[in-house]
């Protein structure tokens, strides 16, 4: 029943937006091109899983944002750790990170072709610039936002720095970093799909491109909602394993 | 016998520029096994007295001098306990290698001393204030400390779950036979639970009062009235002067 109850609500929402689509194809506002029907879609869908073309392009998209994503996150660690372990290297690369946060990755997509090709390495720099931000700011504010009053704990248990670091600090940061990751694998997925829109000839972003110059609307719209939809699951599977290694505790850190 | 002797002790802030004494020659003595009070009012140095005395800060000039073994565990006002870590872990987590091994036994019989039997595998997050407060009490002990330095421990406590740690301190104090050095700017505490009162003001030990009560104290006494009101008039007169 409770679950029922819970179900309910966001159902409706769905159906709702389902019967509008409908109706608003029924009643040919738009052209079929322009908007085509629920029933279509469903059935260019049917046709891709069949074919199995949609897994390819999910697996090849989910792939390239994997690698990215890993890079970006060890990279983001290490810079991040040592802002806690080594305050004084901070100011040595600090402003360059802060420059290049404000630089969309997208816009150094002519610059990457020049330099990498439109092969593999141009995808997986533009995913590891922009997730490497948000979980870099994330893995910062864990390490260097740990509460002295714990630390002082330690302290007064005679811990080594080392001690001090493996029991308290890393533990303390390890709720940032895991949100950090969260949001870094959103960005990574919005941004394999905007590079494979530029340059590519596999993945989820060219199947859209290439549905679009076929004049493939359906296509189109099969794209988008498996791109929401993958991007739906993988980010409620890690909200999962946040909760099960969080035990018992809160989602955004430890305050 | 092992103590703790204060001898002149000396120490100062610097905020904004500006040299703030707060700790202006403190001659003290701290017997072991008992409970000793600091008592005075906010801003008087007490609690900087009480971070000198454990070590997590260093002082200008005076000496600590420490009898006998030296380790001194902290119980700070708030609870400090590791949101990661439950309550067992919490416990444990002054111990390292062999010393945490085997701790098993008396580990539990903390647990049971400060009422938290059957909330072991539970997280800070999910225990109340006193619960969390016992925590951090317990976590003190298990380290098999010395000395215990508590600042003013209970003062975020409803008054009825202070009332009841107040006992259950003492109890526990009995048993286990800690020597404590407890920090309050609360008269009845301080009357309540002291084995030795030292009074603080400006930086400076104003008055020490020794009782030798053992056994419940009733606050409602003529002694204790007494000497509440002495307590009250000495931290008073300091304010006129």
């Amino acid at each position: 029943m409770s679950r029922l109850k819970r179900l309910a609500p966001p159902a409706a929402g769905i159906a709702v937006l389902l019967l509008v689509w409908y109706l608003v194809c029924r009643m040919e506002i738009f052209n079929a091109y322009v908007l085509p029907s629920p029933g279509k879609v469903l059935d260019s869908f049917q046709k891709m899983l069949l074919s199995g073309e949609i897994f390819q392009d999910i697996s090849i998209s989910m792939a390239r944002v994997l690698r990215g994503f890993f890079i970006a996150f060890v990279l983001a660690f290490v810079l991040g750790m040592m802002r806690a372990v080594f305050p004084a290297a901070g100011p040595y690369f600090e402003y360059l990170v802060q420059f290049f946060r404000n630089v969309p990755p997208l816009s150094l997509i002519p610059l990457l072709i020049l330099w990498c090709g439109i092969g593999e390495t141009t995808k997986t720099a533009i995913i590891v610039l922009a997730s490497f931000f948000p979980m870099y700011l994330n893995i910062v504010k864990g390490f260097t936002g740990c509460d002295r009053k714990l630390l002082e704990v330690g302290e007064m248990f005679d811990y080594s720095r080392r001690e001090l670091f493996f029991r308290i600090v890393l533990p303390y940061a390890s709720a940032d970093i895991l949100v950090g990751m969260r949001i870094g694998l959103g960005y990574s997925w919005r941004a394999i799909i905007g590079a494979e829109m530029v340059a590519a000839s596999t993945g989820l972003g060219h199947m859209i491109l290439f549905a679009q110059q076929m004049s493939r609307t359906d296509k189109v719209i099969v794209g988008i909602l498996v791109i929401g939809a993958v991007g739906c699951v993988t980010d409620r599977l890690f909200g999962l394993a946040i909760r099960k290694l969080l035990k018992g505790n809160y989602e955004n850190g430890w305050n | 016998m092992a103590g703790i002797e204060i001898i002149n002790l000396e120490k100062s802030y610097q905020v904004e520029n500006r040299k703030l004494p707060v700790l202006t020659g403190i001659n003290l003595r701290i017997p072991e096994r008992q409970i000793t009070v600091v008592l005075g009012k906010s801003g008087c140095g007490k609690t900087t007295l009480l971070r000198l005395t454990g070590g997590l800060e260093t002082a200008d000039s005076g000496e600590i001098r420490y009898e006998g073994s030296h380790r001194t565990a902290f119980v700070f006002q708030e609870p400090r306990l590791m949101p990661w870590l439950n309550v067992k872990q919490n416990i444990l987590f002054g111990l390292r290698g062999k010393e945490k091994k085997e701790s098993g036994a008396r580990a539990d019989e903390i647990i049971r001393t400060v009422g938290l039997s059957g909330f072991e595998q539970a997280y800070p997050a999910q225990l109340s204030g006193g619960m969390k407060q016992r925590t951090a009490l317990a976590r003190a002990l298990a380290y098999r400390p010395s000395f215990i330095m508590m600042d003013e421990p209970f003062a975020a406590l409803d008054h009825f779950t202070r009332e009841q740690m107040q006992r259950e301190l003492l109890r526990v104090q009995k048993t286990e036979h800690c020597s404590i050095l407890f920090v309050t700017h609360s008269i009845d505490e301080a009357l309540l639970l002291g084995n030795k009162i030292v009074v603080i003001e400006k930086g400076k030990v104003k008055k020490e009062h020794v009782l030798e009560e053992t056994g419940e104290r009733n606050l409602l006494d003529e002694k204790f009235i007494g000497l509440k009101r002495e307590i009250i008039s000495d931290l008073n007169e300091t304010e006129k002067q």
